[in-house]
């Protein structure tokens, strides 16, 4: 196998919105970590649905999270990533519980990867990818 | 579904290597002419093909969703042709529309062939694929997400809540590759099998996975032939019979995954696929467990009641599950010792199924196989389908 370096495609890969997805993405250019909510059955929904997951309802809206979160499992990734990927190795992905109970992957940052551990306290912040506001998350600052 | 409604009769195999000589209709024509022939029926004895959808193969994916299998093999008796596809569980639902087949008189004979050729396809796809297949696109992949990330966080959690070491979890390997070396459909097969110094001195991909506790990916290619139950006791031959299934969804993206529901669902489909053949945990004779990656082996070991909660990988450490142990398990060394053909190593473990039932598995032959506990998973891990197989209805 040989790689011709004209084939790669070396774009970062942005989100593949929804119409009902737009919102969070238009939040987060705001700095804001929108999470969706049923009015109808009190459900916190993630990823954001068209409808309810638990009710179907359509009564559903957006409000802002506190940005705080644990990290519930983690990876720093040091290799065979596809090279839109390759310039940011290693780094470190994650899954992360926000205090408003549910979880989202994200990646971890402004700290060294041996200084990460499961259980840590995160908060939100956001970085530009391609026209679109990432959430990733940092260590509390204390 | 039912008890007893099926058997696998005959099987064939390429194995498994990396062999961009070879196109993916020469391996179908060989495995699926093996199987036939094995099945000690006539090609024009089969009335049905079901495929195992051929990933990242759109051209192949067209060509045998379309027809073209029965063709190429002239299966002059055949009434129907189709494909099956949920990743890595593909074979299990061509499994389950053959018995639909077979029970509804559509088709007395069904073949089930698959193949997957990595070595041809150009790099920058195979590398987008398995690093999108299976996850979302908006929640998920733009943050950097490889299958390899996804397994090793699951394996992170799994490490930092049972106390599992490194060593432990390469063990796995180890434990894998015992069987592939001694499988001569297995890429690894006649190669040392590689200690768990030496899985750990391999670079890390993503902590704390290494690269030897990944997977490489090959080509081959395997095909079975099914008849009713009842048509298979007729011939009087080594055949395997379906004694029981059960399945549980999980979820399709990662992110989503809770693991304990995971666990449960691992525990749950045992359970009910055993009794449903009516038998226990105490008659299998092999754990035929297919989950792609390193980790879910000692996941399943726990949820199968065999090792202690977090005493899982342990158990592999003490070399328990290696050839030569006193629990046979995953005797094609699972996608770490088979090499990974896509949605073919789920293939490949019923034809080792078979295989084993069949006395056919040579120096891997687990000593008087009666029973065989097979599972698949789809996608990157969204279902578990726990199967029971016998030697006898």
């Amino acid at each position: 196998m040989s790689i011709n370096l004209d084939d790669l495609d070396t774009k970062k890969p942005t989100p593949v919105t929804q119409p009902w997805t737009e919102e969070f993405w238009e939040g987060a250019k705001k700095g804001k970590l929108l999470i969706q909510t049923c009015k109808d059955c009190g459900a916190k929904i993630f990823y954001p649905r068209k409808y309810c997951p638990e009710c179907w309802s359509a009564n559903l809206e957006y409000v802002e999270a506190s940005g705080k979160a644990k990290v519930f499992t983690y990876t720093t990734t040091y290799g065979m990533v596809e090279p839109k990927f390759m310039g940011d190795l290693p780094y470190t992905l994650a899954l992360v519980d926000l205090e408003e109970g549910i979880r989202m992957m994200t990646r971890i940052v402004e700290c060294k990867p041996e200084d990460i551990s499961i259980g840590m306290d995160v908060e939100v912040t956001f970085e530009e990818v391609e026209g679109f506001a990432l959430p990733y998350f940092k260590p509390v600052t204390k | 579904m039912g008890r007893g409604k099926i058997a696998i009769i005959g099987i064939g195999e390429v194995p498994t290597r990396i062999m961009p000589e070879r196109t993916r209709w020469d391996i179908i024509y060989e495995s699926c002419m093996e199987a036939v022939r094995d099945s000690g029926l006539d090609k024009n004895d089969i009335e049905g093909v079901i495929a195992a959808s051929p990933q990242a193969q759109q051209r192949l994916l067209s060509e045998i969703s379309f027809g073209k299998i029965p063709e190429e093999l002239g299966l002059k008796g055949c009434k129907d042709n189709t494909v099956c596809n949920a990743g890595g569980a593909s074979t299990s639902n061509c499994l389950r529309l053959a018995e639909q087949w077979i029970t509804s008189g559509i088709a007395k004979a069904v073949l089930i062939p698959h193949v997957t050729v990595h070595s041809t396809i150009p790099l920058p796809d195979l590398i987008n694929f398995f690093a999108t297949a299976g996850m979302d696109l908006q929640w998920e992949y733009p943050f950097g997400t490889t299958y390899n990330a996804i397994m090793a966080m699951m394996a992170q959690r799994y490490m930092n809540e049972t106390g599992t070491t490194p060593e432990d979890l390469a063990s796995v390997v180890t434990a894998l590759r015992s069987w592939s070396s001694r499988d001569p459909n297995s890429m690894f097969y006649g190669r040392d099998v590689p200690s768990v110094e030496k899985v750990l001195s391999s670079e890390i991909l993503s902590t704390p996975l290494h690269k030897r506790e990944g997977n490489i990916l090959a080509d081959g290619g395997s095909a079975m032939v099914v008849v009713s139950g009842e048509d298979a006791k007729k011939m009087n031959r080594p055949v395997a019979y379906k004694l029981g299934e059960s399945a549980r969804y999980f979820s399709a993206c990662p992110v989503l995954r809770d693991f304990e529901k995971v666990a449960e669902g691992f525990r749950v489909t045992a359970e009910e696929a055993m009794a449903e053949a009516g038998i226990t945990k105490d008659d299998i004779d092999l754990w035929n467990v297919y989950v792609a990656y390193p980790l879910g082996h000692p996941l399943m070991a726990e949820a199968l009641g065999i090792a202690p909660i977090g005493e899982g990988a342990k158990y592999f450490a003490q070399g328990r599950m290696s050839f030569g142990g006193d629990i046979p398990w995953s005797t094609i060394g699972d996608a770490p010792g088979r090499g990974h053909t896509g949605s073919g190593v789920g293939a490949a473990t019923y034809v080792e199924t078979a295989r084993q039932l069949m006395e056919k598995a040579g120096i891997r032959q687990v000593k008087d196989c009666k029973y065989v506990y097979q599972n698949t998973a789809g996608g990157s891990g969204f279902n578990n389908i726990a199967t029971i197989w016998g030697r006898e209805l």
